[in-house]
């Protein structure tokens, strides 16, 4: 028991871990709630990824390829852990399809869950067609045609609203979620790259395209893609005689209110905590942060572990997370569960 | 124009002010305020420009806009609505307005004085408009249509089929006791005195009026108890 480690969620970081107890001779058991791996780049379909500039599809599917192959993991895709209880080294969860899992860590890669845009009415998502989100941008990129969702035509002018569920006290989302400046600076070049004669413009607040994200992203889709972006955080969405969609925002440069024609919107959309947070904190018996994500135990002496000794996590159960870095916690939660196995097992 | 010693004190009285740290929490001038403003579409007038102004400390700007710009928020709070970090632009106006009537300031007493005849009706009935101060000379954006309420506003009014609606110097039937106590809120809540620190004719007319209210409702309590 004390070599089998039960990973539960399967995207990015919950492979990564995976693949790492497996590639380290430990035993992984794999439970995913979805019927397909690989997490939200795959379920939501998204594009080319920060900051390889490889398809999800492929990226992603070489770590399912790694983890569906090894024999020493076995997947439960479908199933949840519904009972879960033990100690560290023997643990024991029932699974939803009735199958009992015994392993001596866990690591919960449970992941997040996209910010549902008629959570801001006034933005428009839900009353006009042309108003969309970034992940139904990256699947109209990865369908390779830019159009409108109304009538199919191609956008003239395409706006992309940054921080939509995210640093907005109003609607309980006080958290930067760290992905959606890069990501829209991608898009942005991306529809550049479909579609020459579209012209695009993102709304912001702040940029945050940290780290090495600069330059790749932000300069690249001003200086080579012609990008333009305005600080002005829009207040409204309404619809113009012409069929168009009409921002109404302030020109904070000149300081006066203004009203904005676009043919396409895209809301970039934050990462809330996964929807089934609360259930996974009462199952696995560990603590949520106030925001709703999974309570770190320690940030410089124990960051992969949760309130539950033997339980640990990675990824964007924490918090907002980029895929990137959610592979390297997956990798480290891996190595934290299986030192603290060898320990236990030196010790015992 | 005022000296430098007092636009430092204004300044100092605003951010004093018990409501002031929570109508402003930080702001990175994102413009969602403006944008949003129905008085920012027509008038000089910014709420993002208030909320970074208090920010500056810049006391000669800030009793500048004291002067105008405050009073051109239609106090709607539609700012606070939208504001992302939950601020209140409009709060701050508000917190400004009560500063600017405390310190007396002309630019206030100019822009309140067309509003006496309604806070005349307001302090004294609690009614905001009443059937009898639709008159002719007072709104000549009506045009021609102001006509037919003018002279027979009683037989109008009847044609209401709603019982406290049969008045025509008060919008609804006032009762005497609900006045006394809304005196006494006007007392206790400062806004005499404020009234008084900005039209001293006005509040005369007022205090007489409310003596004579309050009298009058002694005498029907000592009536009930006899």
């Amino acid at each position: 028991m004390q070599d089998t480690v039960l990973v539960v969620g399967a995207g990015p970081a919950g492979l990564s871990a995976a693949a790492s107890v497996a590639n380290a001779g430990y035993q992984a058991v794999l439970v995913e709630k979805e019927t397909v791996l690989g997490g939200a780049p795959i379920l939501s379909g998204y594009a080319k990824l920060v900051p390889s500039g490889e398809w999800a599809k492929e990226a992603i599917g070489r770590m399912i390829h790694n983890v569906e192959a090894h024999p020493r993991i076995s997947v439960h895709k479908g199933a949840q852990v519904e009972r879960f209880g033990g100690e560290p080294g023997q643990f024991s969860a029932t699974l939803s399809t009735g199958q009992t899992v015994s392993a001596g860590a866990t690591i919960l890669a449970t992941g997040f869950t996209h910010f549902d845009s008629v959570n801001k009415p006034e933005w428009g998502f839900g009353t006009f067609e042309d108003v969309i989100t970034t992940s139904q941008m990256e699947q109209m990129v990865a369908s390779g045609k830019i159009t409108c969702p109304s009538d199919g035509r191609v956008p003239e002018r395409v706006a992309i609203l940054l921080c939509v569920g995210s640093r907005d006290r109003q609607i309980g989302r006080e958290w930067c979620s760290k992905i959606c400046c890069t990501v829209s600076a991608n898009l942005a070049i991306e529809i550049k790259e479909l579609s020459p004669q579209t012209e695009v413009f993102i709304y912001y607040m702040d940029i945050r395209t940290f780290g090495l994200y600069e330059d790749r992203f932000y300069w690249k889709s001003q200086e080579e893609f012609k990008t333009k972006f305005v600080k002005a955080r829009i207040a409204e969405i309404t619809a113009s005689g012409d069929g168009r969609l009409l921002l109404k925002g302030e020109d904070t440069l000149v300081k006066r209110p203004i009203m904005i024609p676009f043919d396409l919107v895209v809301h970039a959309i934050g990462m809330d905590p996964n929807l089934d947070n609360p259930r996974l904190a009462q199952t696995f018996g560990i603590t949520l942060q106030h925001h709703g994500y999974l309570e770190r135990a320690e940030f410089y002496t124990n960051p992969c572990g949760t309130t539950r000794p033997g339980v640990y996590a990675c990824g964007a159960a924490y918090g907002p997370e980029t895929i990137d870095d959610s592979i390297a916690q997956g990798a480290a939660a891996a190595s934290r569960a299986m030192a603290d196995l060898h320990a236990l097992a030196k010790a015992g | 124009m005022a000296n430098y010693a007092k636009m430092q004190q204004i300044y100092a009285d605003i951010r004093a002010d018990f409501r002031y740290e929570h109508e402003l929490y930080g702001c990175l001038n994102c413009g969602i305020c403006t944008a949003t403003c129905p008085s920012a579409q027509f008038y000089d007038y910014s709420p993002r420009e208030i909320v970074q102004l208090l920010w500056t400390g810049n006391v000669e700007q800030i009793y500048d806009a004291m002067q105008e710009k405050i009073w051109a928020c239609a106090q709607c709070m539609t700012c606070a609505a939208r504001c992302p970090f939950k601020n209140s632009p409009g709060g701050l106006v508000a917190i400004m307005r009560e500063i600017a009537i405390a310190h007396e300031m002309q630019s206030a007493k100019d822009v309140l004085r067309p509003f006496g005849r309604v806070m005349l009706k307001l302090i004294t009935t609690g009614n905001q408009l009443s059937p009898d101060m639709i008159q002719p000379d007072h709104f000549p954006d009506w045009g021609p249509n102001i006509q037919k309420v003018e002279g027979n506003l009683r037989t109008l009014r009847k044609a209401i089929p709603v019982k406290t609606l049969q008045t025509v110097d008060t919008a609804w039937e006032v009762s005497l006791k609900t006045s006394v106590e809304m005196y006494t809120i006007w007392e206790m809540t400062g806004v005499l005195k404020s009234l008084q620190l900005m039209d001293e004719n006005l509040f005369d007319v007022i205090e007489d009026f409310i003596d004579e209210k309050r009298e009058e409702y002694e005498e029907w309590l000592e009536e009930q108890a006899e």
